[in-house]
């Protein structure tokens, strides 16, 4: 009894190797007794061999090119007899004594000698023709490359960043928080640089009306540079102009010794 | 194949007119440019060693090396041995892509035809060919029955055939 045909969707996947290996075996052994199923397979190789060769051709990796041909030269030398065998069997018997056979022989040693020459300029030219086109195709992958750089260099939805160097230690800052009315202030610094241990930082508050700075605070920041003013006792009623730090020695000075650690300006919304 | 018998030049001028496409059918498939040229190294090198291989009967080189490139490739990414001989590839071209503007209008054709099927059936043949999934491993990915992705697959290249044999 004939055994009925692989369907054409197993053949698809066999020839793909989509198959589970379980269902290889069998759809083996029919396409070894079937030259029909054979046949199709063949033709679904052929359409399968159209979606690869669709693929977007890329150019080859630098130097591969060199690495294959040294690589074949490597297997060549190694493997060599076989070519030097098919080249000897080319050479040609030995020519025959009469006249008429020597005029022969020299036409075709004539014929050979041009074959030879049309050989090598053949091969010449077809290195010359290899050169361009892997020039060729290097060149177009340097252009679709400069085309995406072009791409993203132009495209609105690129965002642009400026970056610039990175402080390797980060800049002291202050915080205050002043009611003129009630003369309450509360300060907060942070990233403070550490003080020896007959030094500290002042805070001052510079009045609106052009008075001499007042003193707003002794502190010493902690392991991490923080440090925090909170209530001193200030007299009430006095518009700030600005407020500023500055180093004092230990119990504190009357009036701020330059130079100004941290300076701020009170804006006119009120901070 | 002029192949035959070790001629370095000959093989040289394959690599050349074929290399690329080789080359670029293996890194689609493994997207890694040093994997895609290990095995288009191993593609030709087979040519090399056993031109035998291949002769006119089994179809164009071209297609030939196209579907050893794809088949190691698969091999490659699933880190397993080939799972055929070079021996079991045998395939009827319908059309002569000898010259390379004839494959090129070939090759438009195929990435028009392949771009207008419907989106389940590219995204089965994508699984299937280029990512090397099983038709078990296509259903349970997506959800759907066995015989649906076996059908998707075969009606995309029904499609394909009937378009370019058209």
């Amino acid at each position: 009894m004939q055994e009925e045909h692989i369907p054409q969707e197993d053949l698809v996947l066999y020839a793909m190797q989509a198959m589970q290996s379980h269902e290889l075996a069998a759809v083996r052994l029919h396409l070894d007794g079937c030259a029909e199923c054979r046949h199709a397979l063949a033709e679904v190789n052929g359409d399968l061999a159209l979606v690869a060769m669709s693929v977007e051709q890329k150019p080859l990796p630098v130097g591969a090119r060199q690495r294959f041909v040294e690589r074949l030269a490597a297997d060549a030398s190694r493997t060599g007899g076989a070519v030097a065998a098919s080249v000897i069997s080319m050479e040609s018997k030995r020519p025959a004594r009469n006249a008429a056979l020597w005029i022969g022989c020299l036409a075709a040693a004539a014929s050979l000698f041009f074959a030879f020459s049309l050989q090598q300029k053949v091969r010449m030219l077809s290195d010359q023709l290899a050169q361009q086109q892997q020039a060729a195709v290097q060149q177009a992958a340097a252009n679709a490359r400069a085309q995406q750089v072009l791409d993203v260099l132009t495209a609105p939805s690129a965002k642009r960043v400026l970056l610039t160097a990175a402080k390797a230690k980060p800049e002291p800052t202050g915080r205050a928080v002043y009611l003129a009315d009630n003369g309450g202030l509360v300060f907060q610094a942070n990233d403070l640089g550490q003080l020896e241990a007959d030094k500290t930082y002042e805070l001052w508050i510079i009045p609106a009306n052009g008075q001499a700075p007042i003193p707003a605070g002794l502190f010493r920041p902690d392991p991490t540079g923080s440090a925090s003013v909170v209530l001193p006792p200030l007299p009430k009623g006095v518009p700030a102009k600005a407020f500023g730090v500055t180093i004092e020695k230990a119990e504190g000075s009357a009036s701020p010794t330059a130079p100004i650690i941290l300076v701020g300006a009170v804006a006119a919304t009120g901070e | 194949m002029r192949t035959k018998g070790g001629d370095q030049q000959a093989m040289t001028e394959l690599f050349d007119r074929y290399g690329s496409m080789v080359y670029s059918i293996a890194l689609r498939v493994l997207n890694d440019p040093g994997q895609a040229e290990d095995v288009m190294q191993e593609v030709f090198f087979q040519v090399w060693r056993n031109p035998k291989a291949f002769v006119a009967g089994r179809g164009s080189l071209g297609a030939w090396l196209a579907v050893m490139a794809r088949n190691r490739a698969i091999d490659s990414l699933r880190r397993r041995r080939p799972t055929d001989s070079v021996d079991d590839i045998v395939l009827v071209s319908q059309t002569d892509i000898g010259s390379d503007v004839e494959r090129n209008r070939m090759m438009e054709k195929v990435r028009g035809v392949l771009k207008d099927l419907p989106m389940e059936q590219q995204k089965s043949v994508e699984m299937a060919f280029f990512e090397g999934l099983t038709h078990s491993e296509i259903a349970a990915r997506t959800g759907d029955p066995l015989g649906t992705v076996k059908t998707r697959i075969r009606s995309a290249l029904m499609t394909l055939r009937k378009a370019i044999g058209a």
